[in-house]
């Protein structure tokens, strides 16, 4: 009886609550280093939404293939980067996580009430081979919690 | 403790049974097998040595007449089934380089019964040829169905921006 509890209790956490994922890809090197467990807790924004700084979890078509992304913009901020370097309404914002910065240019985009901006500590790759940009709180799982 | 444990594992069994029981039958499980026999036909041609032209034909088969294709980012839309299938004998030695895999599809079937909407998301997984090792790129996508006889063709493929 103790085992299928247990099991029981085992699905419903590793199912619902913390999802367990594997990272693929460099762009949230050196943060998360390809072929890694890590879990996302979807329980994380039931009270409140993502605050700046956090690495979160983004669905895609359903949840088995995510994006891994940190957010650095908020609901109805600007964001841009000039130079490589993230400004948030038009002050710098300081990513002691990010170790090697491209000269990346982004123009400014407006976030709408539900948008956040997210993008990999990677930004020593190309721009062009980095995936980042606006996503709808509908669209983020949870947060990647280790 | 016990008798408590029991009673839950009693109602999650009642309760999967009635969901089994109640769920209507999955219209969208032909659709759902027709991609998944496409990313198996182009999975299998990375390796069974046919020609160019018998992987034409192969491809041919899950494609309409008028397919149209939109993989956004800027990129002209690809019209035609000759055209899909021009560009795929072009770009032939790369895709052999590459595995196909479909997740997480969900259809929606068309009133008719004769269509069907899918949203997926593709995986193409990469295998470095001198170090062996496998690198993934996944991209989403609405791709829009339709039966022609007893077969569903794909007759609109259009690249999803997850991050805009």
């Amino acid at each position: 009886m103790r085992v299928l509890v247990l099991a029981a209790i085992s699905f419903t956490t590793f199912k619902w609550v913390l999802i367990p994922i594997r990272t693929e890809g460099s762009s949230m090197l050196p943060t998360y280093t390809p072929d890694r467990m890590h879990f996302v807790n979807r329980l994380a924004y039931g009270a409140g939404g993502p605050v700046r700084g956090d690495v979160v979890a983004i669905k895609m078509a359903g949840p088995r293939v995510l994006y891994v992304k940190r957010i650095v913009g908020l609901p109805g901020e600007s964001v841009a980067i000039a130079g490589g370097l993230v400004q948030i309404n038009g002050v710098p914002l300081s990513e002691p996580y990010v170790r090697h910065r491209g000269p990346w240019d982004v123009d400014e985009v407006t976030l709408g009430p539900r948008e956040y901006f997210v993008i990999g500590d990677n930004r020593g790759m190309s721009v062009g081979e980095h995936d980042f940009g606006r996503v709808e709180m509908g669209r983020i799982l949870g947060k990647v919690v280790f | 403790m016990a008798r408590f444990a029991a009673i839950v594992l009693t109602a999650v069994a009642i309760g999967a049974g009635a969901w089994y029981v109640l769920t209507p039958a999955d219209s969208g499980a032909p659709v759902r097998a027709r991609l998944r026999a496409l990313s198996d036909m182009v999975n299998r041609s990375t390796v069974d040595g046919r020609g160019a032209e018998g992987r034409s034909a192969q491809l041919s088969a899950f494609l309409s007449e008028d397919v149209d294709v939109d993989l956004g980012h800027g990129a002209a839309p690809i019209r035609g089934r000759h055209t899909v299938i021009g560009m795929a004998e072009r770009l032939q030695p790369r895709i052999a380089a590459f595995r196909l895999q479909f997740e997480d599809m969900s259809v929606v079937m068309g009133p008719s019964g004769d269509t069907a909407d899918v949203h997926l998301t593709a995986e193409f997984i990469r295998r470095s040829i001198t170090t062996g090792e496998e690198s993934l790129d996944a991209r989403e996508f609405m791709i829009g169905m339709r039966r022609v006889g007893a077969e569903w063709q794909i007759a609109k493929v259009t690249a999803v921006d997850t991050l805009k």
